[in-house]
């Protein structure tokens, strides 16, 4: 009976073995355009409201216009998507047109998930953006595996009658400096109020993307083969520093609020216990959908560094998956979705700048009568590519390393010195 | 309790291989087992089998990606991982501290629920409710309670004057052991519900029977009700350390395993290793090491208590 | 229901007031969570944002419960997670019952073997299963389908309810059937006529819980269903979580509470039963 049993189990692992064998037997599809109508899966990510019906209504238009090419829309999320994805490539079941961040697609197409769209995308797409944007889109094989849509800049929201009430005046201009901002948020900071409430639970992207303005772009990409090497000195930690001064120094930034999300540090903005309030745009929507009445705010002039008010853009993302039947069609409803009136609609329900210029021309035009919305289309005039977006590894580097070492340096447990070790260590010890 | 284990007679053992009235009986178990048996074999022991081999594999996330056996690679590279070791500590400690924190609650409740008290019943439902309660739901819940300027602890603490702008699940000192609180919330009806039944089946004429000869409560409870709880007692606190050293949802929600990796049980960081970064190989490399290990602990507290209960 | 209750004697006089100080402790700290979370679900989000938010709501507002159903997809989520739940306890009782009486009746070395793997199956985590499991349900094309979900839940839940059931099964003593089989009744009738009546509280207890640890899954959940289309409600929820953030506090208690409530409702249903069973099982190894 033992034999037997072990015989059993014997089978079992051959069988194993082979199956095995099988984890990845499927071939990609050899691309191109399928003949006859076709079916294609679109997730979008969009979550406020006003951006999923904008969504919805592009879609709807689109499968009027075309019978032959149906878009079939399925409402995805932000929280998880990067797990998904991983999932979904891997179980064959991805959608066909993907929405995503730059930042986080370049892992994908390295593992040859993302179709090359260069081929198919049309002159006028390729030409509404500028070749900045279209580099953080780009493999370093050339392949262009997205098409950039909204970009989110960080910016700086104020509460005017908190500034009226400290007798402090609203910063104007083209550019607020980092100095500046500091100095502004410890004279508002008295009576248990502070002068900036920040969620910065997820603080690397923030900090990726704000230390261009000082020229700190923490890494190298490797030539063909060559690895991706980090160097993290004085204008790549210009950013953190400045906030752990404004948090422990001055205690002019809440410290509480860094260790919270975005969301979460609103309400403190609307009850007036943070006179600013720093975030991504699109935190504009939850701003007017939820402030009381009587709530006077507006957006401050971009952040700069000593760059100037640069900073990386990260832009989302439409691609396609590379097992998708028909990535021609796929790409002609990109180009659709690309349009000028389309992204304007859908930038201005998520308070967000489009990445193609015709399209921001248009909603300057829309939101002209909207004060707050120019200087957050200012802020997109110095939005630059950033190595870190090139950087495979990144999204592994930014969960186990950088947004725990940040997060440690924010909550004043570690030093400017072991920040430094840590990021750079963890960058080398990756495999 | 009008339940089965108060049943006066107990079912006669049929005799071996012969079912309720002879036969051959040998055969028809096993077609009675076999609906259960097949699905079983082929969506549990097959993939149980497949993953303890994949452990041995480099299998990586990535169109037409190979797949080779790699010995014992895994391994000597989880040798030097530091991040697993944090988060296999952070395991442990989660793991004993919740068990062995829930069964002395667990174990004060049940004795208060076996005493005749007003109100038992309340005290009794309310403690089944976090059974039934899905983790997610827990976890949402807990989230709300620990917001740290609206949920209802930080403003007990403001009304006590103390500090109340306390982030319990975003700050680095209090993440872990917020955690392990929500964990014994969740996790008590189990360990009461148990207990107490196994109190109830404690003998009265032994109580009786130490009282005269002059035990007091305390002596009581150390030499007549622990001793007959004993079995219950190991057998609930080996299922708990296992439970709660593979558990998942509860922590993913409430922290995702942040701030810092500081709640990152080894559960999730396995899971993050498999379906954030595609490392599907290690990521069952990681899943044996942490069944050797819990098997360990199980042998040893076992062989513990059968040795003690021998002599 | 009749407790034996043990013996209290002798006791000091300031025992009592202590132990039902004890107590109420345990029921704040066991009942607190869900009362706030009742009282959060009812006010409305003015409320709570403003400064000084007292515990109970001014008033009752239902609103958050509208709104929840509405913008969390509470509605779809509910049917899959149904669909899932009531599929996998029909094919757990059906496949499970006849297995519990082999186990019980026959004595056999599957039974030894049946006891080693329900052990065994609590011990091993879930990702040693899980990406294997992925692959397989990925070759017969079930990953990111309900059904491949049903499968993980049966194999997953099957442990647990032969565990009970066998217990259930052990106590129904076997006078009965010879009793029935003397009678000159085939054996099938026997089963049916007198050991499935009698069986009957236990297998209504087994299914129900088999329902609710489908109903409140999420680790399988989480990694076999991507389409947001097909998620089960603890699924919908922990995403409604991530992407609302604590901004909509009402609606997320109110929507954490609607999905409690079958499984809840389930529970104090079965919850003394349960209680025996797994104690049976246990006993009766």
């Amino acid at each position: 009976m033992k034999r037997k049993a072990l015989l059993g189990i014997g089978a079992v692992a051959v069988v194993a073995l082979v199956g095995g064998c099988a984890f990845n037997s499927e071939q990609a599809d050899s691309g191109g355009a399928a003949d006859g109508p076709v079916t294609l899966t679109f997730q979008s990510l969009a979550y406020q409201d006003s951006t999923v019906a904008a969504t919805k209504e592009i879609v709807d238009t689109w499968n009027a216009e075309h019978p032959d090419i149906t878009i079939e829309l399925t409402q995805g999320s932000w929280d998880g998507v990067h797990d998904q994805l991983v999932t979904q490539f891997q179980g064959g079941t991805a959608p066909d047109i993907i929405h995503n961040e730059s930042s986080d697609i370049m892992g994908f197409a390295e593992q040859g998930y993302l179709a090359d769209l260069g081929q198919y995308l049309s002159e006028d797409t390729t030409n509404a953006v500028s070749d900045e944007v279209w580099d953080t889109v780009t493999t370093r094989d050339g392949e262009v595996v997205a098409a950039p849509t909204l970009i989110q800049t960080y910016v700086v929201f104020a509460n005017t009658d908190a500034f009226a009430a400290a007798g402090v005046e609203v910063p104007s201009g083209d550019q607020l400096s980092w100095d500046d901002l500091q100095a502004t948020a410890k004279q508002l900071t008295r009576d248990g109020k502070f002068g900036v409430g920040w969620g910065l639970r997820q603080p690397t992207a923030a900090v990726m993307n704000t230390a261009l303005g000082f020229g700190g772009t923490y890494f190298d990409i490797g030539e063909g083969d060559e690895a991706d090497t980090i160097h993290v000195g004085d204008a790549e930690l210009a950013v953190p520093e400045r906030i752990h001064a404004m948090a422990h120094e001055d205690r002019s930034l809440d410290p509480v609020s860094l260790t919270q999300s975005g969301s979460d540090v609103l309400p403190g903005f609307l009850s007036g216990k943070y006179a600013m309030y720093v975030g991504g745009n699109y935190l504009a929507q939850q701003i007017t959908e939820s402030a009381p009445e009587g709530f006077n705010w507006t957006v401050l002039p971009p952040l700069a560094g000593t760059e100037g008010p640069v900073q990386a853009a990260n832009p989302q993302t439409m691609s396609v998956s590379a097992r998708s039947e028909a990535p021609e069609q796929a790409a002609e409803f990109i180009d659709y979705f690309m349009s000028p009136e389309n992204q304007a609609k859908l930038a201005q329900g998520d308070w967000l700048i489009p990445a193609s210029s015709p399209a921001r021309d248009e909603l300057a035009e829309q939101t002209k009568d909207t004060p707050v919305w120019q200087p957050m289309l200012a802020s997109a005039e110095n939005l630059s590519g950033a190595p870190f977006q090139q950087a495979s590894k990144y999204p592994q580097w930014k969960d186990q390393y950088a947004t725990p070492a940040l997060q440690q340096y924010f909550a004043d447990s570690i030093g400017l010195g072991d920040l430094r070790t840590k990021l750079t260590d963890g960058w080398n010890s990756i495999e | 309790m009008t339940t089965a284990t108060s049943r006066p007679v107990r079912p006669r053992r049929p005799p071996r291989g012969v079912g309720g009235f002879g036969g051959n009986g040998g055969r028809d178990a096993w077609l009675l087992v076999l609906p259960a048996l097949i699905p079983v074999v082929l969506f549990s022991v097959y993939p149980l089998v497949q993953g303890i081999l994949l452990g041995f594999t480099d299998a990586q996330a990535g169109l037409n990606q190979p797949v080779d056996f790699n010995g014992v690679d895994n391994y000597t590279r989880l040798l030097d991982h530091d991040l697993f070791w944090k988060s296999f500590r952070i395991g442990l400690i989660w793991a004993f501290s919740v068990t062995i924190l829930q069964f002395l609650a667990s174990l004060g409740l049940a004795l208060l629920l076996n005493l005749n008290l007003r109100l038992r019943w309340l005290a009794r439902t309310l403690a089944l409710v976090p059974w039934a309660m899905p983790p997610v739901i827990i976890a949402i819940m807990w989230k709300l309670m620990l917001n740290p300027s609206y949920g209802p602890i930080n403003e007990l603490m403001r009304t006590l004057g103390l500090p109340g702008d306390i982030n319990w699940l975003g700050d680095f000192s209090t993440a872990l052991p917020a955690v392990i609180v929500v964990g014994i919330w969740a996790g008590m009806p189990q360990t009461t519900i148990t207990l107490l039944a196994g109190l109830q089946n404690v003998r009265g004429e032994l109580h009786e029977a130490a009282a005269i000869d002059g035990a007091g409560t305390w002596q009581r409870f150390w030499h007549v009700t622990l001793p007959a709880l004993r079995p219950v007692i190991v057998a609930i606190t080996s299922l708990d350390l296992i439970w709660n050293f593979n558990s998942f949802a509860l922590v993913y929600v409430l922290t995702a395993g942040g701030p810092g990796g500081q709640t990152m049980l080894p559960m999730l960081f396995a899971y993050n290793e498999a379906f954030r970064y595609g490392n599907f190989g290690y990521a069952a490399a990681l899943g044996n090491v942490m069944v050797v290990v819990i098997a360990a602990f199980l042998v040893l507290y076992l062989r513990g208590q059968a040795r003690s209960r021998d002599s | 229901m009749t407790p034996t209750v043990a013996p209290v004697r002798r006791t000091r006089p300031f025992a009592r007031p202590l132990q039902y100080l004890a107590l109420a402790a345990y029921m704040v700290f066991l009942g607190f969570p869900l009362v706030f979370l009742l009282s959060t679900s009812m006010k409305t989000a003015q409320e709570l944002r403003s400064p000084d938010n007292s515990f109970l709501p001014d008033r009752l507002s239902w609103d958050n419960f509208g709104d929840a159903i509405e913008k969390a997809n509470l509605v779809q989520a509910a049917g899959n997670s149904l669909y899932v739940a009531t599929l996998t306890t029909v094919i757990v009782t059906l496949v499970s019952l006849p297995a519990a009486y082999a186990m019980a009746r026959f004595r056999t070395r599957l039974r030894g073997a049946a006891t080693i793997w329900i052990l065994l199956s609590q011990v091993f985590p879930f990702i040693l299963i899980i990406v294997p499991l992925f692959l397989v349900l990925k070759q017969i094309g079930l990953v990111d389908d309900p059904h491949g979900l049903v499968i993980a839940y049966t194999v997953w839940s099957l442990p647990f309810a032969l565990w009970m059931l066998r217990g259930y099964v052990a106590a129904v003593p076997v006078d009965l059937e010879e009793a029935g089989a003397i009678d000159g009744a085939s054996r099938l009738r026997v089963l049916r006529s007198i050991v499935l009546p009698l069986l009957a509280p236990g297998l209504v207890a087994t299914s129900l819980f088999t329902f609710i640890s489908s109903w409140n899954e999420f680790f399988f959940a989480l990694v076999l269903i991507q389409d947001p289309d097909l998620q089960t409600l603890p699924l919908t929820l922990a995403r409604f979580v991530g992407a609302e953030g604590q901004v909509q506090m009402g609606q997320l208690a109110a929507a954490s509470l609607l999905a409690t409530i079958p499984s809840l409702a389930f529970f104090l249903l079965i919850q003394r039963r349960l209680t025996s069973g797994l104690m049976s099982g246990a006993v009766k190894g």
